[in-house]
């Protein structure tokens, strides 16, 4: 990783308006778990309210905001060529682009949402928050992240993704949702908590294996794509 | 085209092409640059810029090939820090200071003291180090000489700079110049796109002429000045007597042919404007005329250039 890339991305990542958002859906966060603690079945209600905000809107709009943007933004503003014109691997220049969206984007979620669990009173579910948020931002990042350095309007066209695909499509059938990012980290809640959840039936392993392959992927990809695109 | 004789050259294009979908920006470009200032001039869409983002590795070409001291800066990582280059867009990483921007650029090329190396460099652009203020703040002036201090910092050997003298003051200019030909002297190969005649003129250095896409000519600068003042030209003139007057220029032989246009105006073709330049006044002097105006019809960049492309 580049140390020098990964501070001047990072910089770009902390706006005003992106924290204002961040702290806004934090406190939406809480809030949520406030009122799932007061529900008959606390376990269930604050399972699926973790689940349903926290991975499925949460994670994915913050990591869809901050992961097309981190490169995105290079390429749509032409000042890639900045970073692209030197002698530095690709592979570094991406993996300094993930670990800036990863270090405004997780901590942020990963104790927002772990407070969360706290506050829902439900013992079983606060590690398992912690873990499949984490997992969650890391596969959603990583997608994101490549997506911005392939498209123009990558912003639209990942929350086409998230809306269509991850949270329509994948309700269609068994396949259609081993092919849905949320259904692992879900997956990881369901067992922590044995509350069911449509999707949330992948098998433990896949669910701590398949999101790290996907960031992974979509790092690797970012990767090659900087090797092979051409800079304006 | 000619390649240079002597040391191998620090820049080479053989065959080298580039199209986008039925587009042809850079068609079967071949030269070679050496160190000193090269100037490459050509109109808006000439394929300029094109040909130095190929230089710089940042575009492919879609044929034949485009070498920096003998490598391929599209797969070799390594050649990129030996080449600078101040690319053509205004925009900058705004959020950054410009000791901030070039520093990042220092630290990237590996540069054992990047704080020292980047106030050096805006120092030579003459702007403050000391100035904190944000690069979204800077004048268009300003941002052309921090893009310039970003590509020398590193002290490359070839500097591609793309229309590096736009917006820049007369004064600024001059100085720019002066330090383009400062870094040619230093065994630096400077490649300097322009699509202004003076310009180009005022860098007195050898010129690689692109226009549509072509390499249209190559070779000191005046050689291709001679080549533009050679060309035919057409001029319109306005005069209260136009036919006496295309009759007398037809006379002295200073036209090859004339069209009345009006009754006070005539359209003549030269194909040798310095003599008709000479002779057009004395000739309406002679025979009691009044010359109202002269205007020339195609002198524009993109006839000298389409003129160029067509020899």
């Amino acid at each position: 990783m580049n140390l020098a890339v990964y501070r001047v991305i990072l910089r770009t990542q902390l706006s005003p308006a992106r924290l204002l958002v961040l702290a806004g859906l934090s406190g939406v966060a809480i809030l949520l778990a406030f009122v799932s603690r007061a529900a008959d079945d606390t376990v269930e209600v604050a399972t699926q309210t973790i689940a349903n905000f926290g991975i499925n809107i949460f994670a994915a709009f913050i990591a869809l905001s901050l992961g097309s943007a981190a490169l995105g933004n290079l390429v749509e503003d032409r000042t890639l060529v900045y970073l692209w014109l030197r002698p530095v691997s690709r592979h570094s220049i991406a993996t300094a682009a993930m670990a800036a969206v990863l270090t405004v984007v997780a901590p942020i979620l990963v104790v927002v949402m772990t407070v969360a669990a706290v506050v829902t009173g439900v013992d079983d579910l606060v590690a398992a928050t912690a873990v499949a948020t984490a997992l969650a931002v890391f596969a959603y990042s990583g997608i994101f992240l490549a997506l911005g350095l392939r498209f123009e309007r990558s912003l639209l066209i990942g929350l086409g993704y998230i809306a269509i695909w991850e949270l329509l499509m994948s309700r269609l059938g068994d396949w259609f949702a081993r092919l849905s990012i949320r259904s692992y980290p879900m997956s990881i809640l369901s067992d922590a908590t044995d509350v069911s959840m449509r999707l949330a039936d992948r098998s433990t392993l896949a669910s701590y294996i398949v999101p790290l392959a996907v960031g992974l992927a979509g790092l690797l990809y970012t990767s090659w794509r900087l090797t092979r695109t051409e800079i304006d | 085209m000619s390649t240079q004789a002597g040391p191998p050259p620090m820049v080479q294009a053989v065959g080298a092409s580039k199209w986008f979908g039925d587009l042809v920006a850079v068609s079967d470009a071949s030269f070679s640059i050496g160190a000193g200032v090269t100037a490459l001039l050509g109109p808006n869409g000439a394929g300029k810029s094109t040909m130095l983002r190929m230089m710089c590795g940042l575009a492919r070409p879609s044929n034949g090939s485009v070498t920096v001291l003998g490598k391929d800066p599209r797969s070799d990582v390594s050649v990129l820090g030996r080449i600078g280059m101040a690319p053509q867009q205004e925009s900058l990483l705004d959020h950054l200071s410009g000791q901030e921007f070039v520093e990042l650029a220092a630290q990237l090329h590996h540069l054992q003291r990047p704080v020292e190396a980047a106030r050096q460099a805006i120092h030579t652009v003459e702007l403050d180090p000391d100035d904190t203020r944000r690069l979204s703040t800077y004048s268009k002036g300003m941002r052309q000489r921090i893009k310039l201090a970003q590509a020398i910092v590193h002290d490359p050997l070839v500097i591609a700079l793309d229309e590096p003298l736009t917006g820049l003051d007369p004064r600024q200019r001059r100085e720019m110049i002066e330090l383009f030909h400062r870094l040619g002297s230093e065994g630096k190969c400077v490649i300097v796109s322009s699509h202004v005649l003076d310009e180009v003129e005022r860098f007195g250095s050898r010129v690689l002429v692109m226009a549509q896409g072509r390499l249209a000519a190559e070779g000191d600068f005046r050689e291709i000045r001679n080549l533009m003042d050679d060309r035919p030209l057409r001029i319109s003139i306005r005069t209260d007597q136009p036919r006496e007057l295309a009759i007398a220029l037809l006379d002295r032989g200073v036209i090859s042919g004339c069209r009345l246009e009006n009754t006070d105006l005539v359209v003549v073709d030269t194909t040798d404007p310095a003599a008709f330049r000479r002779a057009v006044a004395p000739v309406a002097r002679d025979r009691d005329l009044s010359l109202l105006e002269l205007r020339p019809l195609d002198d524009d960049l993109e006839s000298v250039f389409r003129y160029l492309v067509a020899q």
